[in-house]
């Protein structure tokens, strides 16, 4: 009965409170992108997925917020195809498997060339350094030095670790994301780590 | 209701204004959000109606459009993503990167989304996937072709058809799913008539129909080489009768009508060609005529028909069933299918179609003017002398209203007509006449003076008549090419009547009034007037005045044409003959692709003027003879549509079948003649190939003999298929081997051919180079030669030679045909029938103008002559065409069709190494239970080679 009432009450908050956003998650294959949409829309997480090929499309609510989420595809068809759905968004989510060193260079260089696209600039960016539940995992400060996140002033950089499997930090991310929703996003514009 | 009404037409108006810049600049309505779907929606059909109405995208353009598309797929209103789906696979072949909706149209055919949805992602789908990705989506398209509900299953099988183009293999795997497909529905629908209601159940069976039609074209495109596996296929849905397909038992059985067609057609197309299935599928066509679809039982008859060596006794039936069609009066489409195949049926069995002559006689007044037009053209060929006046008459009333198609079949069929009843051609005469003055096409126009022509020809004493009336259509000619021909025609048979006079009046009014390229046609039929032998005094004069004025012409070729007809008159009349009244002619194909060789090559002048003789020369009969089979091959495809009872290309057929079946009446010697044809042109391909290596291209420019066409070294139907082709250069031999593997699992490296000779050939001939195949994938044919050097030029060797195809085998992926890695593969041999040279491999088959004067000249110092016994044979015209065939020389017109059973002359021609003229005559005799007695003598310019031209039989 309880949760009931409380659906009710949420969905009455939500007709005065729906705000929309939408997100663009992209980053090297096999980084993690469409197991993290899986994790924040439904909190279950599948150990073999297939590769994206092209894109999903994911809408979650959560609270008062309605995110569209754009899952594109990481293989090196897609990547070209990336800026076209970046454009417009409230948020760059840019994945990374923070695990596998070997593609830290390949990652960084695509995220450069990504943020360099004029038609994107000033659109906020997330960087998530996924898999920490690995061993080899790099840490928050050695991902922040591998992507050379210092360099970037001209907009918004958060960067977070997290593991999708252990659902570690996704809170956090889930926050920074609604944080910079349509509404909020026009007010911050702080640079924060 | 009005309102909807006034809104539809406004937006067809508001439509076929659009403007495309308009509606690519509104597409940014797709990049909003929220999405507006109704909005959305109108403006994708505004996109899918540009692209109907063929207006053309950039690429850049269709790539941004497409990719707001995709921004659509957030929205879940199921209507505008119908028009999505609709949209993605118009813009599919013009934008770039469409592959980047694999993945959401993926999860659109997952089985827990809508119906709807589902069918049109599959479809959608596999337009946009390419063969790379095809094994990602394999598992779903499988689960897709089984599912229960049947606009998914369509959906699947259709997109795997599409896909079989490029994805061979992997279709292939899916077969079982497919068969799944095509029996298994028969159960569901059994279960479904108890589960639920009857309107429920009547659903199931109309949709479930199509799954099959469709299951069974899928089924009949993965197997259609394995002539097995598509026999097996129409074995089993039709092997049983009515009762066990009322149990849902084992057997399964085809609830859809235009499936049963297609098995009609499979059935035809795989079993025609072998003679021991022949009477089964007589048995199986009679019993599909009687089935309760009109659709399957003029299927059934209209294959019957068209099979090649059907009797009389079976097309009874056939004709039964086209004939209760025939009345069949709501029903136009029955009526015309009907009287569409009996009127090709009337080509060649007239008198099976004239029980039908009663009800075609009331089709007449159709008001389908095809039906009537079939109608009325059937029974000239099926009726007799005294229906032809009132045919014509009615067919006259009505040619105003037909369209020029049907006018070319009208005119077709008065030109058989005239053969059949030449004492009617005054009455056909004025019909063709009539028909020219009226309006009409290039090819109608054409038709119709053709026929006028023909009766010129074959009917004495309408030529002058005939005559007139081409001249008079040339007065008022439309068609440069036509007045061409009828004063080409005019030229050949006017000097031969008894006023050429009048022509020559018509002609030279061309020469005033018309374009230079008529004009020119009209000087060269002057000349011909000129230089006729029939002409006096009075006429060369004449002529030659009319010809100095064409010397002041304004076009060059005019003025070159006249020159040479007034420089030719001067001559004596032998020379005239030669130039003028010359019964041969280049192998006009060959002529043509030796000419452009010939300018294509840059130091073609350096190297000497065009070498004429290279040309292979025919006859002018045999020339026609094979115009007139190229027309009747092209009416028979107008009538009989596209041609499933010679599904190999006719024209390769009518060579191949030459020897095999000399009885067909009709085509026989026609077929010879197109024969030769193709070989000419076969043997300036084969010598660009032989050319293109560089071990064979030092043995001449081109071999001085190839064989006419190759010997089958297997059966058709075994691992690997190898034809075998003889070359014969100055002092060398080359056997080429066609080879293909048609095993997919395996790929064959270093491919030769070991040839053993049967006898002892040291010193005469010797092998010396040997052309292996590097490798050799599934279904690519590859040659592989083998040489040998002649060293006795003064011996022509006939030896027979056992073959071995030697070869290393690696196994492979079907898919890519890749050998996999590390095999090294192992050797391996395969035994092929032996092949030989024999004399006749010596021989080109050559037509030679005038064999009778050159078989005087020749005399008997270079005569050989032979009798010979043969008592293997039963016929005549077997045995001709045996001869034919082992002289290796070209059979003069009616050599291969005995007009007596008893006795048969035939005479041949054919130059040896290309170069030694020989003529050789035979005569034979046949009588039961003897065989054929046969003399055969041979004259040619070398007594030596008479006798070994004699050889070759024994």
């Amino acid at each position: 009965m309880a949760s009931i009432i409380k659906a009710i009450l949420d969905w009455l908050r939500s007709l005065f409170w729906k705000e929309e956003m939408e997100l663009t998650l992209v980053g090297l294959q096999n980084s993690g992108k469409t197991t993290l949409v899986n994790v924040i829309a439904s909190g279950q997480f599948t150990e073999d997925m297939i590769p994206t090929v092209g894109f999903n499309m994911r809408k979650v609510t959560k609270g008062n917020v309605t995110m569209k989420l754009w899952d594109i595809g990481g293989q090196p068809r897609f990547r070209s195809m990336w800026e076209r759905y970046c454009r417009g968004v409230n948020a760059i989510v840019f994945v990374i498997d923070a695990a596998d060193h070997n593609k830290l260079d390949q990652a960084r260089a695509e995220l450069w060339s990504l943020l360099e696209k004029p038609q994107l600039a000033n659109i906020p960016v997330l960087v998530l350094g996924n898999k920490n539940d690995l061993d080899e995992a790099l840490t928050v400060d050695q991902l922040i030095e591998a992507m050379n996140l210092q360099a970037i002033t001209s907009r918004e950089v958060a960067c977070y670790s997290i593991s999708a499997k252990n659902q570690v930090n996704i809170d956090i991310t889930l926050k920074w994301l609604i944080q910079h929703s349509s509404s909020a996003s026009s007010s911050s514009s702080v640079l924060q780590m | 209701m009005s309102w909807k009404k006034d809104e539809d037409t406004d937006e067809l108006g508001a439509l076929m204004n659009l403007d495309q810049s308009t509606v690519m600049q509104e597409a940014r309505v797709f990049n909003e959000t929220p999405i507006r779907p109704r909005h959305s929606r109108l403006l994708l059909a505004k996109i899918i109606f540009l692209l109907y109405r063929g207006d053309k995208m950039s690429t850049t353009e269709a790539t941004d459009l497409f990719f707001s598309i995709t921004k659509l797929f957030q929205c879940k209103d199921m209507s505008l993503r119908q028009m999505v789906y609709l949209t993605i696979k118009e813009l599919s072949t013009v934008s770039e990167d469409v592959i980047m909706v694999t993945s959401s149209l993926m999860k659109d055919m997952q089985p827990k989304s809508e119906i709807t949805y589902r069918a049109n992602a599959i479809r959608a789908l596999c337009k946009i996937v390419d063969p790379s990705m095809l094994p990602g989506i394999e598992r779903f398209l499988k689960s897709a072709i089984v599912e229960k509900s049947p606009s998914i299953a369509s959906a699947a099988l259709v997109s795997s058809f599409h896909l079989f183009k490029d994805a061979k293999d992997a279709v292939r795997r899916w077969s079982n799913e497919v068969s799944e497909a095509l029996n298994g529905k028969a159960l569901s629908q059994g279960s479904s008539f108890f589960g639920g209601g009857s309107s429920a159940q009547n659903q199931v069976v109309s949709n479930s129909k199509i799954v099959q039609y469709h299951a069974l074209g899928l089924m009949y495109a993965i197997r259609q080489h394995d002539r097995m596996a598509v026999l097996k296929l129409v074995q089993s849905f039709s092997g049983q009768g009515k009762s066990s397909s009322w149990m849902g038992g084992s057997n399964p059985t085809l609830r859809s009508d235009m499936a049963q067609v297609m098995l009609v057609r499979y059935a035809v197309r795989v079993m025609e060609n072998d003679s021991s299935l022949l009477p089964q599928l007589y048995t199986l066509l009679e019993e599909w005529m009687g089935h309760r679809s009109d659709m399957v039982s003029i299927e059934a008859a209209r294959a019957m028909c068209q099979l090649r060596d059907v009797t009389a006794k079976q097309l009874t039936p056939a004709v039964n069933v086209l004939q209760q069609a025939l009345s069949a009066s709501q029903k136009p489409t029955l009526r015309f299918a009907a009287i569409r195949t009996l009127n090709a049926l009337a080509r060649t069995h007239p008198e099976a179609v004239q029980p039908c002559n009663v009800d075609m006689e009331g089709l007449i007044t159709d008001s389908n003017r095809s039906v009537a037009t079939f109608a009325i053209t059937t029974l000239l060929k099926t009726g007799n002398e005294a229906s032809v006046d009132r045919l014509m008459k009615q067919m006259q009333g009505f040619m105003a209203e037909i369209s020029d198609e049907f006018k070319i079949i009208v005119a077709e069929a008065v030109r058989s007509l005239c053969r059949k009843f030449p004492s009617k051609h005054s009455v056909f005469l004025g019909f063709l006449s009539g028909v020219l003055r009226d309006e009409g096409g290039f090819e109608f126009k054409r038709a119709a003076i053709e026929a006028i022509m023909d009766l010129a020809k074959n009917v004495p004493e309408c030529k002058e008549a005939a005559l007139a009336h081409l001249c008079e259509f040339i007065e008022d000619c439309e068609f440069t090419k036509l007045s061409v021909r009828v004063l080409h025609f005019l030229g050949e048979e006017g000097p031969l009547t008894a006023r050429p006079t009048i022509y020559i009046r018509h002609i030279y009014n061309r020469v005033v009034l018309e374009n230079s390229v008529v004009r020119a046609a009209a000087v060269s039929a002057l000349a011909k007037f000129g230089v006729s032998p029939m002409a006096d005094a009075s006429l060369q004069r004449s002529v030659n005045v009319l010809l100095k004025r064409c010397l002041d012409d304004r076009d060059d070729e005019v003025r070159d044409r006249a020159a040479w007809a007034l420089r030719m008159s001067g001559c004596n009349q032998t020379l005239r003959d030669k130039y003028v009244r010359d019964d041969s002619t280049f192998a006009l194909a060959v002529l043509e692709r030796k000419l452009v060789e010939y300018c294509a090559d840059p130091d073609a002048s350096s190297k000497g003027s065009f070498n004429f003789e290279s040309i292979p020369r025919i006859s002018r009969a045999q020339e026609e003879e094979s115009r007139t089979r190229a027309r009747m091959e092209n009416m028979d495809a107008v009538l009989t549509g596209t041609t499933i009872s010679a599904p190999s290309g006719s024209g390769r057929q009518a060579g191949g079948t030459e020897s095999t079946e000399p009885g067909t009446p009709g085509i026989g010697s026609g077929a010879a003649a197109s024969g030769f044809m193709d070989s000419f042109e076969q043997q300036v391909q084969y010598a660009s190939q032989l050319n293109a290596i560089p071990e064979l291209a030092v043995f001449g420019e081109q071999p001085l003999v190839s064989s006419a066409k190759p010997v089958e070294l297997t059966e058709s139907e075994t691992e690997y298929v190898v034809r075998c082709v003889k070359h014969v250069y100055e002092s060398h031999i080359v056997f080429q081997f066609d080879v293909t593997n048609t095993i997919p699992e395996q790929v064959l490296e270093q491919v030769e051919v070991a040839m053993e000779p049967e006898e002892d050939i040291e010193g005469v001939l010797q092998p010396v180079v040997v052309v292996p195949i590097a490798e050799l994938k599934y279904d690519q044919p590859g040659t592989t030669y083998v040489a040998f050097e002649h060293t006795d030029p003064e011996t022509f060797p006939a030896v027979s030679f056992a073959c071995t195809l030697k070869f290393i085998v690696k196994e492979c992926d079907p898919a890519t045909g890749e050998p996999e890695e590390g095999d090294d593969g192992f050797e391996d041999e395969y035994s092929l029938e032996a092949t030989d040279i024999s004399a006749g491999d010596y021989m080109q088959a050559t037509y030679i103008p005038d064999s009778h004067t050159l078989w005087e000249s020749l005399g008997v110092d270079g005569e050989a002559v032979e009798t010979f016994a043969l008592a293997s044979f039963d016929s005549i015209e077997e045995c001709v065409s045996k001869v034919c065939d082992l002289l290796g020389m070209c059979p003069l017109e009616g050599a291969l069709k005995p007009k007596s059973k008893a006795a048969h002359q035939a005479v041949f021609t054919g130059r040896w190494l290309g170069r030694t003229r020989a003529v050789a005559r035979t005569r034979m005799t046949y009588q039961k239970g003897a065989g054929v007695t046969m003399e055969l003598a041979v004259r040619s310019e070398d007594r030596n080679i008479s006798e070994l031209v004699v050889s070759a039989i024994a």
